[in-house]
């Protein structure tokens, strides 16, 4: 019934149409639905960012902006990104361990992300401006002030209640089951992998993270989303409803969040990374250094947070700014391992230079460029300069844009075990290219933006010197680079032949 | 140098390129001659990869570390104790933040003489950024509502002129808006 309600939704029903044939529908069908219901809101959002620089250029309605960047961040991280990520790694736990991607469970993910992500989408529509940070008591002040009504505020904390749940304990859940429980299935194992191989230790790991991390503020949420039901009286909830403990529990998985993801890309590149090697030997240059690497990102990430509150000094002991600054720049050495693993599998193997390889290592690429952005800000100095700049509202995006490139690469890979059909090569290489040239002039707009000073999430560039307006058109030309990019990809897809 | 690195968002930019420019031309290159140039497997050492590895780590983390130690005497908290510790006279100002505006409680400076910017914030989450007069961030204060301490920091002006001050943290529907002004004049005037 799912594989029908693919095949019946219009234009991109036909992209992800599963192959029945091969009895791999319980690791196929609610992974195609994930990627395609994620690539709706990727349409919707990718339009809204190329909508923001042209607000700024045309001098539109600056409540228009702050609706898009509110909508465009929400929507391409959770139910975009992660969604895409959730459907990828749902079928790879499903064909390395032989186990059911369906189900109750499943099913649940699913609607709690899109269900969420729709209540959060119309309490933005009925004025609900709070980015995708949530700047919290944000929601609350500017519903006293006026700025929007209660019953969105209600809407939206909702609907990301509701995103929540689906990322910090369905999902991890379900890959914890999926890895540790449960009967083997030969007939859904397509390739055997086991927790010492890296390219499925960080799967375990990061959900591992997003379960931890996440639950404290589940819980602050859950009292915060009672409170404003009026369930329990405000006054029981104080200890929730303090900015200063919200705010750190959210970065605390927030961050988090990123480098969870980041772990479970780098670990899906490290599976496939093998697969293309033009020796045929299918190893990596060292196990021992990529999965040292995995765990060098997991405990540095942990407590590098700190890095968002350094400028509230001594509101944050200095001691525990120096920690952030030590841990941030310790991620670096994880990220070093990876590269050099990276580099010397190939230098040792050789490789064959496919789209979806290609896409990986461009994303790769990305990947560090934008880490070595993100780490000389989680210098305590240099974050006195550009915290609270385009520097680090482009960091917050290129980590997103990098990671997708390489989940888009690892989806090229899987995606005729999933339709049974094949990908076009030259199409697959212009895809790479486009995005890549988008991506990468993006990376360094905006944090030339941030260079100049120039404010994030901040609706009249024409306030500052000339050179911010230039940076808004190179945002929006290197923009429109990157959608050619992702409409190539699509492209790609419709135009997919059955093997 | 090192003021150009770790005092002006140019600095920060320069630190970036510094690592990014020899990881784009070693990775893309080596990418290419695998994939086009000699796509075999290369016979090497695996003695050699491994003092590569070593050597290759020993310059990553030298270098982070230097990037980092270089940066000591230029965090505001060294450079406020400084400051405290030399006996000058610093002037107090407290600010207070909400949407959107600021309540200042002195906006003129004399040049030379260091001040202490106490920030808070009484509704929302705000920035306090101040703007030197060509353009360029002078330093960038986060303010969370309800904190105890106030955002702190003490700084010394070195040029006349009208300095703007911006809130950097998305505060609502008219947060492009929440600005003011500092003036700062030649010490005696
Ligand atoms: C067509 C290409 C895109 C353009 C032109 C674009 C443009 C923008 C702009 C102008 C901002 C606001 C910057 C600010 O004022 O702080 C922004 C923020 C953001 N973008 Fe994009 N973007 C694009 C694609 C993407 C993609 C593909 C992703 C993720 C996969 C993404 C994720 C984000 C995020 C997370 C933010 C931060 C939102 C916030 O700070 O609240 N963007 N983007
Ligand atoms: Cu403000």
């Amino acid at each position: 019934m799912l594989a029908a309600t693919i095949r019946r939704t219009p234009f991109l029903g036909r992209m992800f149409d599963v192959d029945e044939s091969t009895g791999l529908s319980d690791i196929n069908t609610w992974p195609a639905m994930m990627i395609m219901t994620s690539f709706v809101w990727l349409i919707v959002a990718i339009l809204l960012g190329v909508l923001m620089p042209v607000i700024q250029l045309a001098e539109l309605d600056t409540n228009l902006f702050y609706s898009a960047i509110t909508l465009h961040g929400a929507a391409l991280a959770f139910p975009f990104l992660f969604q895409f990520m959730m459907g990828i790694s749902l079928h790879r736990s499903g064909g390395c361990m032989g186990k059911s991607a369906s189900g109750p469970l499943t099913t649940l993910i699913y609607i709690c992300m899109n269900g969420g992500a729709v209540l959060l989408t119309l309490a933005v529509i009925g004025g609900l401006k709070i980015t995708y940070t949530v700047m919290y008591p944000l929601p609350l002040v500017g519903a006293q002030m006026g700025q929007w009504s209660m019953g969105m505020v209600v809407l939206g904390f909702t609907g990301i209640a509701l995103v929540l749940t689906s990322m910090i304990f369905l999902y991890p859940i379900q890959i914890l089951r999926m890895s540790f429980f449960g009967k083997q299935r030969e007939d859904l194992l397509l390739s055997a992998r086991t927790l010492n191989d890296p390219g499925m230790l960080g799967m375990v790991m990061s959900v591992m993270i997003l379960l931890v991390t996440g639950t404290p503020l589940m819980i602050v949420a859950g009292a915060v989303l009672l409170g404003l039901y009026g369930l329990v009286p405000l006054e029981a909830i104080t200890w929730a409803t303090e900015p200063v403990v919200f705010q750190y529990v959210f970065y605390i998985f927030a961050h988090n969040l990123m480098e969870a993801m980041a772990i479970m890309v780098i670990s899906a590149v490290y599976a496939t990374l093998p697969l293309y090697l033009a020796d045929g030997t299918r190893k990596l240059y060292s196990n021992k250094l990529a999965n040292l690497a995995l765990w060098i990102l997991l405990v540095t990430s942990v407590t590098s947070f700190f890095h968002h509150f350094y400028t509230t000094n001594p509101g944050l002991p200095s001691a525990l700014a120096y920690h952030g600054n030590f841990m941030s720049w310790a991620t670096g050495v994880g990220a070093a391992l990876s590269l050099f693993t990276i580099l010397a599998t190939i230098w040792k193997h050789g490789i064959k230079p496919e789209p979806g390889l290609m896409a990986i290592l461009a994303g790769f690429v990305l990947y560090i460029m934008d880490g070595v952005n993100a780490m000389v800000a989680g210098n305590i100095v240099v974050s006195y300069q550009v915290h609270g700049t385009l520097w680090v509202g482009g960091h917050a995006m290129m980590v997103l844009i990098a990671m997708c490139l390489m989940w888009m690469g690892v989806l090229y890979h899987h995606y005729p075990v999933i339709t049974g059909k094949k990908l076009d090569t030259n199409l697959g290489n212009r895809f790479v290219k486009y995005y890549f040239i988008g991506a990468f002039g993006l990376t360094y707009s905006f944090a030339a933006g941030g260079a100049m000073g120039m404010p994030r999430r901040f609706a009249d560039w024409s306030a500052g010197p000339d050179s911010w307006m230039m940076v808004g058109i190179a945002i929006l030309i290197f923009g429109i680079f990157l959608t050619v990019g992702f409409v190539t990809y699509m492209q790609n897809f419709l135009k997919s032949r059955a093997i | 140098m090192l003021d150009f690195l770790y005092s002006t968002g140019w600095g920060a930019f320069a630190l970036m390129l510094f690592f990014h420019i020899p990881f784009l031309i070693v990775f893309p290159y080596i990418v290419y001659r695998k994939c086009y140039v000699n796509t075999g497997p290369s016979n090497t050492d695996p003695r050699k990869l491994s003092r590569l590895e070593a050597l290759w780590l020993i310059i990553a983390v030298g270098l982070f570390i230097a990037a980092n130690v270089y940066s000591i005497n230029y965090l505001p908290m060294v450079k406020t104790s400084a400051t405290e510790a030399s006996g000058a006279v610093i002037q107090d100002v407290d600010v207070t933040a909400r949407s959107w505006s600021y309540e200042i409680s002195n906006r003129q400076f004399e040049v030379g003489k260091p001040v202490r910017f106490s920030v808070k914030s009484v509704d929302t989450m705000h920035g306090f950024t101040v703007y030197h007069p060509n353009g360029k961030i002078l330093f960038n204060m986060m303010l969370i509502p309800g904190l105890e301490k106030a955002s702190s920091l003490v700084y010394t002006f070195t040029e006349p002129g009208k300095y703007k001050v911006r809130c950097l943290e998305y505060c609502g529907i008219a947060h492009h808006a929440m600005q003011d002004e500092l003036t700062v004049v030649k010490s005696g005037s």
